[in-house]
């Protein structure tokens, strides 16, 4: 009874290892295939599929640049609005969230409830309203209408709550006080630093996020030289490019790779992060 | 006198926040409402309150209905999908009988494409299973075809990929989601239940079940909400209208259409996002709190 017991488990585990590989092999294919690709001439890749790197990744960046696409001026400008949008989203996120955690104010749980509210609420679909705003303020066209709304990030906020929840020290805020620090002086020097892993986790979200992020870009950028990565990937369908598969491949590998890197650097703090978010609700 | 003081700091705070989501948060939508009673286009500043007219026009048109029942079914059925694999992963995971190495491996590699540059990915199954594209040679040189599909014009395939697209980036993410709720279930109350008798199908409706609800709320609200807004995959994937016969025209790329027409109608444009606005925050309040109501009861009945 229990060797039938034991070996149906080593069965069922090995079931489920096999499981796992197709599933990984699923996963990592299309992203495997579109790095290999980069490096290949399109008469390679037209004679057919290959998982091994080729030479041509300069020639099909020279191919590139050639065609009129900009892919460092296009790295550049997804940078900027990232790295902005990182540092507002995460500085304004801890600010509310330390707003709610730390103080007894009228309205206090009224204003979180509203934040609640507002992750389960489709904001991108007020996108007409908000560009008809913004180019009435003169903003369309410009980084700034990308970067200020981060000021108000609900899903940061509530993400930031339930960090500071789980890490407040009241004892030590308050000997910030008797040793005379300024409210915003505590903020700043005290629960700033010990919060710094959550407020990198959720860096890492928010810089993913921007950089991913194609539609308010598309709606609201109009210059070509103002152009972000994925709306430069955007143009890689045009006719332009229509034979020259082993460019285009680049264009996307250029702006799948750092993402990648970060993953492959900091998915600790990422998958943890994921979860932190929804479980303690 | 130090109290009052706090007080004030609180509202300090959070000033910047509010201040940010009036301006870019709620004017917007304000505006949005505003917008969709008018026939304003970006053409010309003059314009008219036509009253409901936008939305007479848009419930008489059948691309808007079709764009409606398109975004369920595309989010339904990466959804569900999507739902059961990320349930046998979890469970695999946490089962203590299989105990299966190298856990975090396989959620690192799972959770990956959830990163990836979602218009970056449409392009590349774009590209993939273009009428020149590998897939063909390789099933057309393997023998499986006789000759090479237009895949993308064939409205079955296109839905199929915009499908696979979507579960395939978000699998990994339910999964970890739904595995951290599991982990955090105590394990003596398997172990109470074992010894009252209780068989595993048993123990995976009465207790798993239960206590992940809130989780499951949670994936089914923001994965509702990100669904019926999908747009970069559906608009990348083919021309940008939703092709073949509009199989993929979702509701945003509807409204990015009148958005973007030769005369830019952002009244028409608004009121298909109000209602699909409103569609999806009532959708998603509704089963927020009708799902987390019932999850307090036996709670209370018990005591």
């Amino acid at each position: 009874m229990k060797t039938n017991y034991r070996s149906m488990t080593i069965v069922s585990r090995i079931f489920v290892y096999l499981f796992l590989v197709i599933l990984v092999v699923v996963t990592l294919i299309p992203v495997w295939m579109l790095i290999i690709n980069a490096t290949r001439s399109t008469v390679e890749i037209q004679q057919g599929i290959s998982l091994l790197p080729s030479k041509y990744l300069i020639s099909n960046y020279k191919i590139l640049l050639s065609k009129g696409l900009d892919l460092p001026r296009g790295f550049l400008n997804s940078m900027t609005i990232a790295v902005l949008t990182t540092v507002i989203t995460v500085y304004f996120a801890m600010l509310t969230a330390y707003g709610i955690v730390g103080y007894n104010f009228k309205g206090k749980k009224a204003l979180y409830n509203t934040i609640i509210v507002l992750v389960m609420i489709p904001m991108q679909l007020s996108i007409i309203g908000f560009y008809q705003w913004m180019s009435k303020l003169g903003l369309t066209d410009s980084y700034a209408s990308l970067i200020l709304p981060s000021i108000a990030s609900a899903g940061s906020v509530f993400f930031a709550k339930q960090y500071l929840d789980s890490i407040m020290i009241q004892d030590l805020i308050d000997a910030g006080r008797i040793d005379g620090a300024t409210e915003l002086g505590i903020f700043h020097r005290i629960m700033l630093p010990i919060a710094k892993p959550g407020m990198f986790t959720m860096g890492i979200f928010a810089f993913v996020a921007s950089w991913n992020n194609f539609f308010n870009a598309f709606i609201l950028i109009t210059s070509r030289d103002k152009y972000t990565l994925p709306m430069l990937v955007q143009t890689l369908r045009g006719d332009v490019y229509r034979h020259e598969y082993g460019a285009i491949y680049l264009g996307l590998a250029a702006s799948v790779v750092p993402i990648i890197i970060i993953y492959f650097l900091f998915s600790r703090y990422i998958v943890n992060g994921i979860s932190m978010g929804a479980v303690k609700e | 006198m130090f109290k009052l003081k706090h007080h004030q700091y609180g509202y300090l705070f959070v000033a910047p926040f509010i201040i940010g989501f009036l301006v870019f948060g709620l004017y917007p939508v304000v505006n949005t409402i505003v917008l969709s009673f008018t026939d304003r286009t970006l053409m010309s500043s003059s314009y008219s309150f036509t009253g409901l007219r936008n939305f007479q026009l848009l419930f008489a048109d059948k691309t808007f209905i079709t764009a409606i029942k398109n975004t369920w079914q595309l989010w339904l059925m990466n959804f569900i999908p999507q739902m059961g694999i990320a349930f046998l992963l979890s469970i695999w995971f946490t089962n203590n009988r299989l105990k299966l190495r190298g856990v975090g491996v396989w959620r690192m590699i799972f959770y990956m494409p959830n990163l990836m540059m979602a218009s970056a990915v449409a392009a590349l199954f774009f590209s993939l299973f273009s009428f020149y594209g590998p897939v063909n040679q390789f099933l057309v040189r393997a023998g499986f075809l006789p000759e090479a599909i237009d895949f993308l014009r064939k409205p079955a395939v296109a839905r199929g990929l915009v499908v696979f697209i979507q579960w395939w980036m978000w699998f990994g993410q339910t999964t970890i989601l739904l595995m951290a709720a599991m982990t955090a279930i105590s394990p003596s109350l398997y172990e109470a239940a074992l010894v009252d008798g209780a068989g595993t199908i048993q123990m995976f409706l009465r207790i798993t079940l239960p206590l992940i609800k809130p989780v499951l709320v949670y994936v089914l609200v923001t994965s509702l909400v990100g669904g019926m807004q999908m747009f970069d995959i559906p608009y990348l994937l083919t021309d940008g209208r939703g092709s073949p016969s509009n199989s993929i025209l979702t509701n945003t790329i509807n409204m990015y259409m009148k958005f973007h027409s030769s005369k830019g109608h952002i009244g028409a444009a608004s009121a298909v996002g109000l209602v699909v606005f409103l569609m999806t925050s009532i959708v998603a309040l509704l089963i927020f709190f009708l799902l987390r109501e019932k999850h307090d009861q036996p709670a209370k009945a018990k005591r």
